[in-house]
This record gives structure tokens, C-alpha cells and sequence, in this order.
């Protein structure tokens, strides 16, 4: 018995399995991170969404069928990345392996319950203390001078945004499991 | 002689005039995106199809396409592309270029013999 998911991609609904949509999310997330063209992003993203969909169907020979890994990874192969390498063999063997095997925590900054820049709240996470203290000692730092005040800008600069489910699950230390990104996705 | 180097100046060079064979494919007839895909394909213009979506969106950014939605037989709308006024002006300038290219090869190869 497997866990399979409801997705929409494309403007059409399937039913995938939990492994094949964690690889799925991956490479897309992957793929956002390659294209680097700023707001235009949004517009390549759609076709290729509306790409993978086509294919989806055309290899499935029902509604019902499930689309699974091997599917995926083929899709992927196909697609490539957006300045036309191979996907890496690393990113398919890691995840086909065993996925949430190793659980890697990183300092994000956290854009859902941010005060200023979301520092405090990611460094909460990756500290594993309260979130309150963390402010508290950030004001304290700030009323004593402007090293509180630079050091949080810093920390500001230097910190990338949470912006994508995975890398939310990055920061509270959680394993990249399709249930996990499900918390914290946009398409709910 | 067919090593890594090789095929990066193969895929170079096909890579430089994959938007002028965009323009010519949608100088022909307008085309969805698996249309347009298919046939660079065919023509082993493109190994994997990642390349050319963002190529698409910085065209039509340019100016030089515009898309419109389509009603399709089977599934949700499609996302037709077709060439504006400004890309056939663009085209007919890389027609130009292209000849050139020709040319100048075709000398050089001459008198290289």
C-alpha cells in the first residue's frame, strides 16, 4: 500500500505517489532556482507546468492510473534544466535512494510569522528556542546600541528567504517528505 | 576528436541560432509550445526541452511574440505562440546575418584547401 496525493499541474488534477512528488517538487524547485530572470519566472514556470502536464497524460492510459516515480523521472530527463545540462545524476540517486534519510537543518529567514525581516524567527528554528527570546534579546541588543541594530541587518542580508516548501522544512530541521511540503506549500 | 570539448562548440553554436529557429518555425504557422518542441527536436536542435521555455518568455517579452489561449480537443486550453510585426523585422534581419555566415565560411573553407 502507497500514499498518493491529489495535485493540479497544468490546469488538470492527478493522482501521484508521495515519492514521485517529492522528486517532482524538487526538480521544480530546482528548475526556478536555475532560470534566473526575475519576475518573467513566473510566466516560464507556467509552461513548463503546462508541459509536464501534457506528458503526464499522454503516458497515462487512464484518470485513474497514478503517476509514479519512474514516470517522473522520465518526464525530467526529458525536460532537463533551463540552460540545457542533464539533470545531475546526484539529484535523481538521491532521491530514488532512501528519501529523508539524512535531515539537514538550515538557517532561513522565516516569511510566515515575521515581525521585521524574519530573522528572529528563523534563527529560533535553527536554534531551537523560543521565538520570543530571541526578540527579546534582539530589542535589549538593539537599546544598547547600534551593534544589535547591524547585527540584525546583517543577518537581514546574509539569510536567504524560506521561499519555497522545501526550504521550509529545511529550516525547522524537518525531513523533505511530500507530507511535510504539503504543510507548508502555496497550492493548498 | 569527439570528446566533451567537441560537443560543447556543437551545443554552442546550436544554442546561438535557436531564436532564429524559433522565428522561422512561427513565421510558418503559429504553435504551442509541444509543437514548437517536437520539431527543433527533429531537427536536433534541442537535447532536453528545459532550454527553451525561457527562451519563449524572453521573446515574447522582446516583443517579438505574442501568445494567445486556445481551446484544444483534449484537455485544458492551449498557449498558442505566434510571431508579431517587430519579430518578422528581427527575422528577415537574421536572414541577412545567416547569409553572411554562409558566405563566409563557404570563403574561408575555400581558400583554407
Amino acid at each position: 500500500m502507497k500514499k498518493v496525493i491529489n495535485v493540479g499541474i497544468g490546469g488538470r488534477s492527478f493522482v501521484i505517489d508521495e515519492d514521485a512528488y517529492q522528486q517532482l517538487e524538487k526538480y521544480l524547485d530546482k528548475f526556478r532556482d536555475k532560470i534566473g530572470m526575475g519576475i518573467q519566472t513566473k510566466d516560464v514556470m507556467e509552461d513548463l507546468e503546462q508541459r509536464i502536464a501534457e506528458l503526464f497524460s499522454e503516458s497515462l492510459k487512464s484518470e485513474q492510473e497514478v503517476v509514479n516515480l519512474s514516470l517522473v523521472n522520465k518526464v525530467i530527463s526529458q525536460l532537463g534544466m533551463p540552460d540545457g545540462s542533464p539533470v545531475e545524476e546526484d539529484f535523481t540517486s538521491c532521491v530514488s535512494g532512501t528519501p529523508n534519510s539524512v535531515v539537514t537543518k538550515r538557517l532561513y529567514r522565516d516569511p510566515d510569522s515575521r515581525v521585521i525581516g524574519g530573522v528572529c524567527s528563523g534563527l529560533a528554528y535553527y536554534l531551537n528556542v523560543d521565538v520570543v527570546l530571541v526578540r527579546v534579546l534582539f530589542c535589549i541588543a538593539f537599546m544598547l546600541g547600534g551593534v544589535g541594530f547591524w547585527g540584525y541587518i546583517i543577518f537581514w542580508i546574509v539569510t536567504p528567504l524560506a521561499n519555497t516548501a522545501s526550504k521550509k522544512c529545511e529550516m525547522r530541521g524537518l525531513p523533505v517528505t511530500a507530507e511535510n511540503l504539503r504543510k507548508f506549500s502555496i497550492y493548498k | 576528436m569527439s570528446d566533451i570539448n567537441t560537443d560543447n562548440i556543437k551545443s554552442q553554436m546550436r544554442k546561438g541560432v535557436l531564436e532564429y529557429c524559433i522565428l522561422s518555425i512561427l513565421d510558418n504557422h503559429d504553435a504551442y509550445a509541444s509543437e514548437l518542441i517536437s520539431q527543433l527536436k527533429e531537427a536536433s536542435m534541442i537535447v532536453v526541452e528545459g532550454t527553451l521555455y525561457p527562451l519563449l518568455t524572453r521573446q515574447k517579452n522582446q516583443g517579438l511574440l505574442s501568445y494567445r489561449w486556445e481551446e484544444s480537443p483534449q484537455g485544458p486550453p492551449r498557449k498558442y505562440y505566434s510571431i508579431t510585426a517587430k519579430g518578422r523585422a528581427l527575422l528577415a534581419e537574421m536572414d541577412g546575418v545567416w547569409e553572411e555566415l554562409i558566405q563566409t565560411i563557404a570563403l574561408l573553407r575555400k581558400n583554407s584547401n
